[in-house]
């Protein structure tokens, strides 16, 4: 059997992300019964495979190549198909590389519509609310709604995350506001980057 | 269980075993199952040579299910075409479950299987779905 998923699945990966990733799929696990281990599964992103009986756990596979911020965006367009009901029984939801298969294409834009309604917490569903905790930043939606922004962003995040450990900030700033938005804003920026699709429309 | 086609039954798992000992099979398929099928050598021995219609070590219809998806693993592992392997993974649980069951578990591999890139692929869906089948 594949291996369950660990936190050091690729090394190189920042400690916030991959401790989000990790409340994350214990939240998906307490709230909505999903096991979850990584496996390679070439060509595709994630398989959730339900159950006959509906309060029996879901299995969720996720490709071992998939980064921190590529599963945490897996996970809110996963609770968004759950939202939207599409977890029948015997019925396995395939996140291909790919394009989708026409008879899945509605499903999955229904889910990307109401994950980003969820990302950003402006979900007008009571069980989206509650299936997922939104990140409700009016700083950052706009920022991230254009690839250039997103980018741009994410360089600064970056340089000002270099310039914390050089500095030795970390000593006064640790635990402080400044250090948990930047914390923050870093881990929402890595995701909508891997994922554009929970980008905020540009009105 | 009573097998409802054991001539049919017994092919399937003679060629999902592939290069297989009986012995092999059955340790393999208790290991895969967790001990949740435990087949005993000479059961599966009559079974697989098609000289018997009653399966006393599956008795109800998850075990026979576990079964269909442990036959299948293991007939990745031994490399068999995918053909072979989901064409006589439905024989075998048809043969135990009766065809309306039998339909209703494959529907979901048939819909699955184009979005399935290869074997590897098909081998994880396969542990999952023997996974949410096992007893909690």
């Amino acid at each position: 059997m594949a291996t369950e998923v660990t936190g050091a699945a690729v090394p190189a990966e920042s400690n916030t992300l991959r401790a989000e990733e990790e409340r994350l799929r214990g939240m998906l696990e307490d709230r909505l019964g999903i096991r979850t281990r990584v496996a390679s599964l070439p060509g595709t992103r994630a398989l959730l495979v339900s159950p006959i009986s509906a309060g029996s756990p879901k299995g969720l596979i996720v490709d071992r190549s998939a980064s921190a911020a590529e599963r945490i965006s897996l996970y809110v367009h996963l609770a968004a198909h759950i939202a939207l009901k599409h977890d029948v029984p015997l019925i396995t939801i395939v996140e291909s590389r790919g394009d989708v298969t026409s008879g899945d294409e509605n499903k999955h834009r229904d889910a990307d519509r109401l994950a980003r309604a969820m990302w950003w917490g402006t979900s007008a569903r009571a069980d989206g609310r509650e299936l997922w905790p939104g990140r409700r930043s009016r700083v950052l939606r706009p920022l991230l709604a254009s690839r250039p922004g997103r980018l741009g962003l994410r360089v600064l995040l970056l340089v000002l995350r270099r310039l914390y450990y050089a500095a030795r900030a970390r000593r006064f700033l640790e635990n402080t506001v400044v250090a948990r938005s930047l914390r923050d804003a870093l881990c929402v920026t890595a995701v909508v980057c891997a994922a554009p699709e929970l980008a905020a429309l540009r009105r | 269980m009573r097998l409802q086609d054991r001539e049919r039954v017994s092919k399937a798992i003679r060629t999902l075993r592939g290069d297989r000992s009986l012995d092999s099979l059955v340790d393999r398929i208790f290991e895969i199952t967790e001990g949740s099928v435990s087949l005993d050598r000479a059961t599966l021995q009559r079974v697989a040579t098609g000289r018997t219609r009653v399966t006393r070590a599956i008795d109800s219809p998850e075990d026979c299910v576990r079964l269909y998806f442990a036959l299948m693993i293991i007939g990745c592992e031994e490399e068999l075409t995918l053909a072979e392997i989901v064409g006589e993974g439905r024989t075998m649980l048809a043969g135990f479950v009766g065809e309306p069951l039998a339909t209703l578990v494959f529907a979901d591999l048939r819909r699955t299987l184009p979005k399935l890139a290869d074997l590897r692929t098909l081998r994880e869906y396969l542990e999952e779905g023997l996974r949410v089948w096992l007893p909690k």
